[in-house]
């Protein structure tokens, strides 16, 4: 997983309180207490709904000194709100007030029994089926999806047509339609649980199959059961008003909300107020049930947030010191990335005040752990830092042309034709639903202005210059029908396919299996050579720039501690974070000794310190750490080591022994890397 | 389709009250009834019924009415048009207001955008059609004047006459149908939002439109598609309640007439059309799967 899809994913809140504590930490039931007392809506909407059951149920004769029932003055109908009647009277006289909070007693009581008769029929069904499979559940759900197809209130009605209409038969009839909902949710749910390990490791306890559904499966099932009856509910409580509005559930006597519309709709031509409170009962309580659903659902976990679309622009810093290069294909200076703190409304900077400079044919490597910011640099040159994420530099010149201040619309035409990206997992880089070849002439036709045909000449150009066999073929297969191998070389294609002078490959191997990532590098190298396309390379493996790089920028935690050139970086490391992540490469020597590791992770920006970003991981740290430090000059690089120059640091000693994960070795010959068995197509 | 046709037939033999009591009026001799059921074919045996109901079903003849000795199938085919038209352009309304909310709130996510359009969704998918059905009729029919207040479909011949006539049952039986598109179209362009392919057609230099409707809309349709297949079988049921609301001559009105009155032939002829156009709609839509998503293609 890249850094950009680390910090739109994980750091973004919920709505109050910190992230942290949603961690896989603490107990579950706790997790679930806490955030769903954090959703006030819908602490509101079950305090709405408890008010409505004790008022309705307990007080209801108390609120009112009105029968439901029986006109207090049969001479009041149709009276508007008064200080006698709140809300004034139907046609008969009746105060609607009174009715209305009567009415509440058959809503929950219509809700009741749907939901009784379709948790009573749908989970021991849907355990069963779920639990034996096989030819049983075949009978069953072929049962079920017959009755799910017809319309829920048509299949109401149509019992409704062998039982008589009435209330309870009437919620009867929607708590069997609505039980073939349940039995669905509990099956498939119970198919998911049994393949889970806890039920094999209740099976190999000698656990009884009936003790593995109650007290295994069930509990589990419980989230999305409860959450889809909270819903069944408030659908509940609309099927019963809809019934009774048609005459088909509650009798006269019984004060129901729908029969209060249905009298309404009769005399709908002398007064429409009387058709107003009920409608807004019903609206105000299924609301209250669909949104206490939802505040459930959220806290048994939460959807993944999103932000603004075609936002991303660089705005302007100042700057800090020497301006842009010019000779540069490249040049950027006080580069940093902002995304707001999970849970706060303070900022973090991501990425701190980065600079660097790309050669015109240069291959510069961004190397780093995840967390280090360094995709999210890249993704700065493009305007595409993803929102919440706001990205300032006091510039970013590109073969010349500025780019900070340039809006989204502006470095369109940079993107793809100027620039190329290669992301991570070309499976996940390519659009499922169109050919591949469709996606490789898509900046063709858009940048270039290429005809159909024009267009899809030149991709099976570019297609066999990646090296994808049978390209004339291959170009109208879809992604899935691709190996991951295959696939980096359709993103390769498509990056190339405007002749860019700049090629982002995030880390463009890190998806693959270990046998073809030498192949794409080799590819990648090749190609940059023979276009002269500069190529800012991002990968945390040591490995992979040996291969490609000519200059290197290690990043930790949003800054850039040590630059210079390859085999000066390589061979006299001036940063302790440079040295571990040297040691930290397998090497051919010493193939007994265990491989050494830099301790700990890249910790969350707001826990970044104001010293030396590394200290608290580094061997050599002292209380001169603690001081902010800028990159200064040391041997033949540049580093944000105060101690760079008193101490010796181990790099690579020697030329041949780098070998990276990518199987390439460093330092060798470029025509002595492998080509190793050529990749198999796949056709699916 | 057949199944259903099956449980409906014999759950309508459970009914313990007897249809021709109810047919001919409490003051019947026996002999009456008799003649009457002989009539009917009910003094037949259960079985024969059965196979002479679904032996002619299945040719499309779904018997004649108890009542009126109409033809079932002409009468509610007829009445079918009227309550497609209605399903149609609630749809319709549905699917363009639902999908084009639900993408301006997950382009927008987070911004005062979103929030608006979610909670008025929230709020939508909660409101009772039959209610909206009814205060819509109560202002603009009966009281403002706009729209007739009972139908008049069949006598205005033209189209316009026509569109008038349904303009307002659809949006009634939209509202809330529109509500659930959305909701669904924005959570699930959010996920596809975040899809890796977004950034490489972004990083493509495409026009942000074409990204959106191109690259993401596509992808995030599919269960915008299976939830409107869920919506069009609760619009086919809600449709019942606007015909009752705006006086249509539909299915849904002959349905509930037929549960009324134990016209048993059309309660099954009812429930049959309705279950064979939820069926063909649903393969309508699984053929539309084959066309988003090419990995479920052969």
């Amino acid at each position: 997983m890249s850094e950009i899809e680390l910090l739109v994913a994980e750091p973004i809140p919920p709505a109050d309180g910190s992230g942290l504590e949603d961690g896989d930490a603490g107990d579950g039931k706790n997790r679930f207490w806490i955030r769903f007392k954090r959703n006030k809506v819908a602490l509101a909407a079950a305090g709405f709904l408890m008010v409505l059951a004790v008022c309705s149920v307990l007080l209801a004769p108390f609120i009112t000194g009105h029968d439901p029932n029986q006109a207090t003055n049969f001479s009041d109908f149709f009276k508007p709100p008064s200080g006698d009647y709140w809300l004034g009277t139907d046609a008969v006289g009746r105060d609607i007030l009174t009715r209305i909070v009567y009415g509440g007693r058959y809503a929950l009581l219509a809700g009741l029994i749907a939901c009784t008769v379709a948790l009573g029929i749908g989970i021991p069904l849907g355990l069963l089926i779920g639990y034996f499979r096989g030819w049983v559940d075949r009978i069953i759900m072929r049962f079920v999806e017959t009755l799910v197809a017809i319309p829920a209130v048509v299949l109401a009605i149509a019992i409704i047509a062998v039982v008589g209409p009435g209330l309870v038969k009437a919620m009867f009839a929607i708590g069997i339609v609505y039980s073939m909902v349940i039995t669905r949710l509990t099956r498939a749910e119970v198919f998911a649980a049994r393949e889970e390990l806890y039920v094999d490791g209740a099976r190999a306890s000698g656990a009884s199959n009936r003790r593995i559904m109650f007290r295994h499966i069930l509990p589990n099932i419980a989230p999305a059961l409860i959450v889809q009856t909270t819903l069944l509910f408030a659908q509940s409580v609309l099927a019963e008003a809809a019934l009774s509005f048609l005459g088909l559930g509650a009798n006269q006597d019984q004060v129901s909300w729908g029969l209060m519309l249905n009298n309404a709709k009769t005399n709908i031509n002398r007064a429409i107020w009387p058709a107003i409170p009920p409608g807004l009962a019903i609206f105000v309580t299924v609301v209250a049930f669909n949104v206490l659903g939802d505040g459930l659902r959220d806290a048994f976990g939460r959807e993944a947030r999103g932000g603004r679309v075609g936002v991303g622009d660089v705005v302007r810093a100042p700057a800090s010191g020497a301006g842009p290069s010019r000779d540069s294909i490249v040049s950027v200076r006080d580069l940093s990335v902002h995304f707001p703190r999970p849970g706060t409304s303070e900022d973090v900077a991501v990425v701190q005040g980065v600079n660097f400079d790309i050669a015109h044919g240069e291959v510069l490597a961004l190397v780093g752990e995840s967390g280090s910011g360094k995709s999210i640099s890249a993704l700065s040159l493009l305007g595409l830092v993803p929102d919440p994420g706001q990205a300032s530099a006091s510039s970013i010149m590109f073969d010349g042309e500025e780019l900070v201040g340039k809006d989204f619309d502006e470095l369109r035409s940079i993107r793809g034709k100027e620039i190329g990206l290669i992301s991570q997992e070309p499976s996940a880089a390519l659009n499922p639903a169109y050919t591949v070849g469709r996606q490789i002439s898509e900046p063709l036709r858009h940048h270039l202005g290429l005809s159909k045909s024009a267009a899809r000449q030149r991709t099976i150009e570019l297609m066999t210059r990646v090296g994808i066999p049978n390209p004339e073929v291959r170009i109208d297969a879809y992604p899935h029908q691709f190996s991951g191998g295959m696939a980096q070389r359709v993103v390769i294609a498509m990056a190339l396919a405007c002749r860019p002078k700049l090629l982002i490959a995030d880390e463009p191997t890190t998806a693959l299996d270990v046998t073809v990532q030498g192949q794409v590098l080799d590819l990648l190298g090749e190609l940059s050579e023979e276009l002269g396309v500069s190529v800012l390379l991002i990968t945390h493996d040591l490995g992979v720039v040996a291969d490609l790089a000519d200059r290197v920028a290690v990043m930790y935690a949003g800054q850039i501690v040590e630059t210079g050139r390859l085999a000066e970086v390589f061979h006299e490391p001036n940063h302790p974070y440079t040295e571990g992540m040297i040691r930290a490469i397998p090497r051919n020597e010493n193939r007994s000794s265990e491989l050494a590791t830099i301790p700990g992770v890249v910790p969350p920006p707001w826990q970044w310190p104001t010293g030396c970003h590394f200290a608290p991981r580094c061997d050599y740290a002292d209380e001169r750490c603690d001081q902010p430090i800028e990159l200064q000059p040391a041997g033949h690089s540049l580093t944000r080591c105060v101690r760079a120059e008193e101490l010796d640091l181990d790099g690579v000693a020697n030329e041949s022994v780098v070998l990276g994960i990518g199987g390439a070795a460093a330092f060798q010959n470029p025509g002595e890397t492998s080509k190793a068995t050529e990749e198999v197509p796949r056709y699916d | 389709m057949l199944g259903v046709g099956t449980i409906v037939f014999f759950m309508s033999q459970l009914n313990p009250v007897d249809p021709t009591a109810a047919l001919l009026g409490d003051d019947v001799n026996l002999e009456t009834i008799a003649a009457k059921r002989a009539e009917l074919g009910l003094d037949r045996p259960v079985l024969e019924q059965y196979f002479d109901w679904l032996s002619s079903a299945v040719r499309g003849d779904l018997g004649e009415s108890w009542f009126t000795g109409e033809s079932v199938t002409t009468e509610l085919i007829r009445r079918a048009n009227v309550t497609f038209s209605i399903v149609f352009g609630s749809l319709l309304i549905a699917l363009t207001l639902g999908v084009s909310l639900g993408v301006m709130a997950a382009i927008k996510a987070g911004r005062w955008q979103d929030r608006l359009i979610t909670v008025t969704s929230s709020l939508g998918i909660a409101v009772p059609n039959f209610w909206v059905a009814l205060i819509l009729a109560a202002v603009f029919a009966v009281k403002l004047g706009w729209f007739p207040a009972i139908w008049t479909g069949e006598r205005t011949e033209t189209l316009g006459g026509w569109l008038y006539s349904i303009v307002l049952p659809c949006i009634a039986l939209g509202t809330a149908s529109s509500a659930a598109i959305a909701r669904q179209t924005r959570s699930s362009m959010i996920g596809v939002l975040q899809q890796d392919y977004i950034r490489t057609a972004l990083a493509k230099g495409l026009p942000v439109r074409r990204v959106l409707f191109r690259h993401a809309l596509r992808n995030a349709a599919i269960p915008v598609v299976t939830l409107v297949g869920f919506q069009l079988s609760a619009l086919i049921g809600g449709a019942i309640f606007v015909e009752f609301i705006f006086n249509v001559p539909g299915l849904g009105t002959a349905g509930v007439d037929s549960v009324l009155r134990k016209n048993v032939p059309v309660t099954l002829g009812f429930v049959m059309i309705t279950t064979f156009v939820v069926v063909v709609a649903n393969i309508l839509l699984d053929m539309s799967y084959a066309w988003l998503n090419p990995k479920v293609r052969k």
